[in-house]
């Protein structure tokens, strides 16, 4: 047993050996084919370690886990990343690719002058549906009121899942009453509330991890999702041969935009790797292979020739100047507004059925 | 001499695992469970006790003077302070005890009837209980998934049968039902496997005895299979009631708008919110209820042994 | 005991079991389905086998879990078989309560915990630092299990050797261990069951590029988890059925209380 162990311990040691960078990353969130290409072109090996959720990754961040070189956090994320101290201050002299970025996505709230952070690539949240159930009771998904409005819902009870995130659901719910997404407005999140607990019963669940599935075989209708996701979804159903597509469209009311970025982690054993990386992450096609790959929105104004045409079309993942004016950023919310955030959700959450 | 020996032995048995547990278990969590007397960090994690002075050197912030800014019993407040957080605990004690009940009602059949069985199939009928659990747990629920979702047979079955009767279509998959069920399922094997290796050593010529002096099936049970494993019966209850309490993937998956329980608050407090504090606070509670349990139990199982006897 | 009435009970235990391999049956057939969405059947495909065998990550991922249950199951069963002992023999007060909080105690909790741990010691985190924690969470299940097959037993048989002179050891490994075999075996398989399928503290414990199964699992989550999680599923639990067969052929009666 101790010989095992030892073992294990020198296997362990000796992976730190060779040029390795470490990327701490969402699944299925780098094209395989880009990973291959760097791989080569730095003469190093990539090992990505996976999280499910960007709160497990600030969580153990913040108790001090070691050893991962890149992360690549949502904006709202950033501040707690940069403020506790986890990222480090970008050497700009080591990324000429950033001039690709379109300058739309830099000097974001969450990181003026882009001091710590990159973007990578963003998504939408939405409304994704069922196009033939939609048509057929002719209703109208590009208002919030498709998931809120009980007079809508009750045509399709059941079969409606939202996010399980209270600061996407909030945002919906505030934009949908004509407030801004972010308020931390006491009355205004009262009414934020008031409108989730109406509509509530009329959803079959809070959803952020089969909804892809459930939307692909028809077992839901409607779904408060991301961009991407949605994208997903139509695809299975057409590989599914469906009677229907996943339709998704922006809601008129605002919609909040996702912007990932990468960031370099104070504690990376190979920053100089991390930076081979995020520089190459900029060229503008290995950038495009994300967006063709799953749909993703893409920041970077020199990946557009890339991206496949019919992706190029769909306005939620590009989408045109106007539309771009209704999109807002999540704030990072921290301290007392967030503890009361948690409040409101663990009453909406623990809320009975009547 | 003996009285010297019996601590020896005493020590040698009992110290390697009180070691382990104290090292890798008592200390880091304690550490964890102090957060609860803590002030969150304005961006997550704790608001450190240890940082740099004004002088610049890393130095103890915290000291007889303004120690009220880092220790709190603030956090324990906020737990009696709103209703919700007890009722999510009864909910979820309500939870798991239908689990741990109809897990005994389904385990203990066959751990007796395994425990009986001929020698050489009884390790092969134990192995065939747990060989299921070697599979991904998300893989197993997806699969209840499929059986209870709208598409499934056992829905369609079960709709169908409701039609005739004039009854619409009810949904099974999101509702407390389908948790209930997944739940049991889960944790089955944590039942039989205690009632298993309890109902195996006992004596069948008591039970011959008991018939040769007229006592029926049910006596026979009553009197003397049921009180002599209790100890089995108590070990499986903690066994399931003690996971089932603190599950929240279960709930998450399959349970719909309504399958919110005390795990998922937890979980809600040390990721989304960020809350360690609040988190430990839960934590804590939640662990203090099921010793408190447990104790209780004990002293019944105690006096159940002595009625027993 | 009456053949009648014991009808009726396989009859219950055969639902059971029933009840128990529903859902294993549609991991495994789901593994042959021509479709990527787990969620209904399509037809019949080898696909997903050959995705798997060209996915390094999720094999050496499977191989990790495997080594970490194998390790963790054993040391776990020895220590925890040494508490069930203690617990039963000696009036103790602090490790029941030992044994038992790490049952109690929110997983959450326990993994922040351990990694703030390991951190403060600077321990590298990796392989050794998850097969630490499970143990640390096992020991409980196979002390209970052990206890509660103790409860109960014939004094009288270990008493008896010792008159005939027999050392405590001998008397400890001729008469009690066989005596207590089935409670050990049990809790032995509860606790490799356990660590093979842990997320919440492995994701806590884990390190850079130290990946288990169910960690690579729940990334896939956001996505879609493809049909290739119940091939590695499936495969992984013929391989373990064929280590214990192995095993069992290799140290007949090791399993069994003789």
């Amino acid at each position: 047993m101790k010989k095992l162990l030892l073992a294990l311990l020198v296997a362990a040691g000796a992976a730190h050996a060779e040029d390795v960078l470490h990327l701490y990353n969402w699944n299925n969130y780098l094209a395989p084919e880009t990973v291959k290409r760097f791989e080569a072109e730095c003469k190093c090996k990539v090992v990505q370690d996976y999280y499910g959720a960007m709160e497990e990754m600030l969580a153990k961040l913040s108790a001090g886990a070691k050893g991962y070189d890149v992360v690549v956090p949502t904006g709202f994320a950033i501040p707690p990343l940069v403020k506790q101290n986890l990222v480090q201050p970008l050497d700009k002299a080591k990324l000429p690719n950033l001039k690709n970025v379109d300058a739309g996505f830099m000097n974001s709230p969450f990181d003026e002058g882009n001091k710590f952070s990159v973007p990578y690539a963003f998504t939408t949240t939405l409304v994704g549906y069922n196009d033939a159930k939609i048509k057929e009771l002719g209703l109208d998904p590009a208002s919030w009121a498709i998931i809120f409005d009980p007079a809508v819902l009750a045509k399709i009870k059941g079969k409606v899942t939202v996010l399980d995130d209270s600061r996407e659901l909030f945002a919906a719910a505030l934009m949908y009453n004509g407030f801004s997404a972010n308020s931390t407005n006491p009355e205004e999140w009262a009414k934020a509330k008031e409108t989730i607990l109406k509509a509530k019963p009329f959803w079959a669940a809070f959803n952020t991890q089969s909804y892809i599935k459930e939307l692909t075989l028809g077992n839901i209708w409607v779904a408060h999702g991301y961009s991407s996701d949605m994208f997903q979804a139509n695809l299975d159903a057409k590989a599914a041969k469906r009677k229907f597509g996943i339709g998704y469209v922006l809601q008129k009311e605002g919609n909040t935009l996702s912007l990932d970025s990468v960031m370099v982690l104070k504690s990376a054993p190979r920053p100089d790797l991390a930076y081979k990386f995020i520089n190459f992450m900029l060229d503008g096609k290995n950038s495009s292979e994300l967006t063709n790959m799953i749909g993703s929105g893409n920041p970077n104004a020199a990946s557009a020739q890339f991206v496949q045409p019919d992706i190029k079309k769909i306005s939620a993942v590009f989408p045109d100047a106007e539309a771009k004016k209704k999109l807002v950023q999540l704030s990072a919310l921290e301290g007392k507004p967030l503890r009361e955030l948690n409040k409101l959700w663990t009453q909406v959450k623990t809320a009975k059925k009547k | 001499m003996a009285y010297n020996n019996n601590r020896v032995s005493k020590w040698l048995i009992s110290g390697p695992p009180l070691l382990y547990l104290i090292l890798f278990f008592a200390i880091p969590t304690l550490i964890m469970a102090f957060a609860a007397f803590r002030f969150p960090g304005d961006y997550g994690g704790l608001l450190p006790l240890v940082g740099t002075n004004d002088a610049g050197a890393t130095a103890l912030l915290v000291n007889s003077e303004n120690w009220r800014d880092y220790l709190t019993l603030e956090n324990f407040g906020r737990f009696f302070d709103d209703p919700i957080y007890i009722e999510l605990f009864v909910k979820s004690f309500w939870y798991a005890g239908i689990t741990t009940l109809s897990c005994l009602v389904l385990a203990y059949p066959l751990a007796w009837l395994i425990a009986r069985s001929p020698k050489k199939y009884r390790d092969l009928l134990v192995l065939l209980v747990i060989l299921p659990f070697w599979s991904n747990f998300l893989i197993r629920v997806y699969a209840w998934m499929i059986i209870l979702g709208p598409q499934g047979y056992l829905a369609r079955a079960a709709n169908g049968v409701l039609a005739l009767f004039g009854v619409g279509p009810v949904q099974i998959l999101f509702s407390h039902f389908a948790v209930i069920v997944v739940l049991v399922y889960v944790h089955l094997p944590f039942m039989v496997l205690p009632l298993y290796a309890n109902l195996e050593k006992h004596d069948m010529n008591l039970l011959d005895a008991a018939q040769d002096l007229g006592a029926n099936t049910w006596q026979r049970f009553w009197r003397i299979t049921w009180p002599l494993s209790l100890p089995g019966v108590f070990a499986g209850a903690a066994l399931v009631f003690i996971p089932a309490l603190g599950m929240f993937a279960v709930p998450d998956l399959v349970g719909g708008t309504d399958g919110f329980m005390i795990g998922n608050l937890i979980k809600q407090q040390f990721l989304d919110s960020r809350d360690w504090p609040f988190g430990s606070v839960l934590s804590i509670m939640l662990t203090l209820a099921v010793l408190l349990l447990a104790a209780i139990a004990g002293w019944l199982g105690r006096g159940g042994k002595r009625d027993a006897l | 005991m009456h053949f009648k009435q014991n009808k009726v009970l396989w009859a219950i235990a055969g639902l059971v079991y029933a009840f128990l391999y529903l859902p294993l049956l549609i991991v495994v057939i789901y593994s042959f389905n021509d479709s990527r969405l787990n969620a209904e059947w399509v037809g019949f495909t080898l696909h997903w086998y050959h995705v798997l065998f060209a996915d390094e990550q999720m094999l050496s991922a499977a191989r990790n879990s495997l080594v970490i249950a194998l390790i963790t199951s054993g040391i776990a069963t020895f220590l925890g078989t040494m508490a069930g002992l203690a617990m039963y023999k000696y009036k103790l007060r602090l490790l029941p309560v030992l044994v038992l909080t790490p049952i109690a105690i929110p997983e959450i909790l326990m993994g922040l915990s351990l990694l703030v741990f390991f951190v403060t010691l600077n321990f590298t985190m990796g392989f050794v630092s998850i097969t630490l924690a499970h143990i640390a969470f096992c020991i409980g299940f196979v002390a209970i299990v052990v206890r509660a097959r103790l409860q109960g037993m014939d004094e009288a048989l270990v008493e008896a050797a010792r008159d005939l002179g027999a050392t405590p050891f001998n008397a400890f490994r001729l008469i009690t261990l066989p005596l207590i075999m089935p409670g050990i075996v049990a809790g032995a398989l509860m606790a490799f069951t356990l660590s093979i399928d842990d997320f919440v503290i492995t994701y806590f414990t884990a390190g850079a590029g130290a990946t288990t199964l169910p960690l690579q699992i729940y990334s896939m989550l956001k996505i879609a988890v493809t049909p290739e999680v119940n091939a590695i599923s499936s495969l992984l639990m013929l391989l373990t059925l064929a280590l214990i067969f192995i095993a069992g052929k290799l140290a007949p009666g090791a399993l069994h209380a003789e």
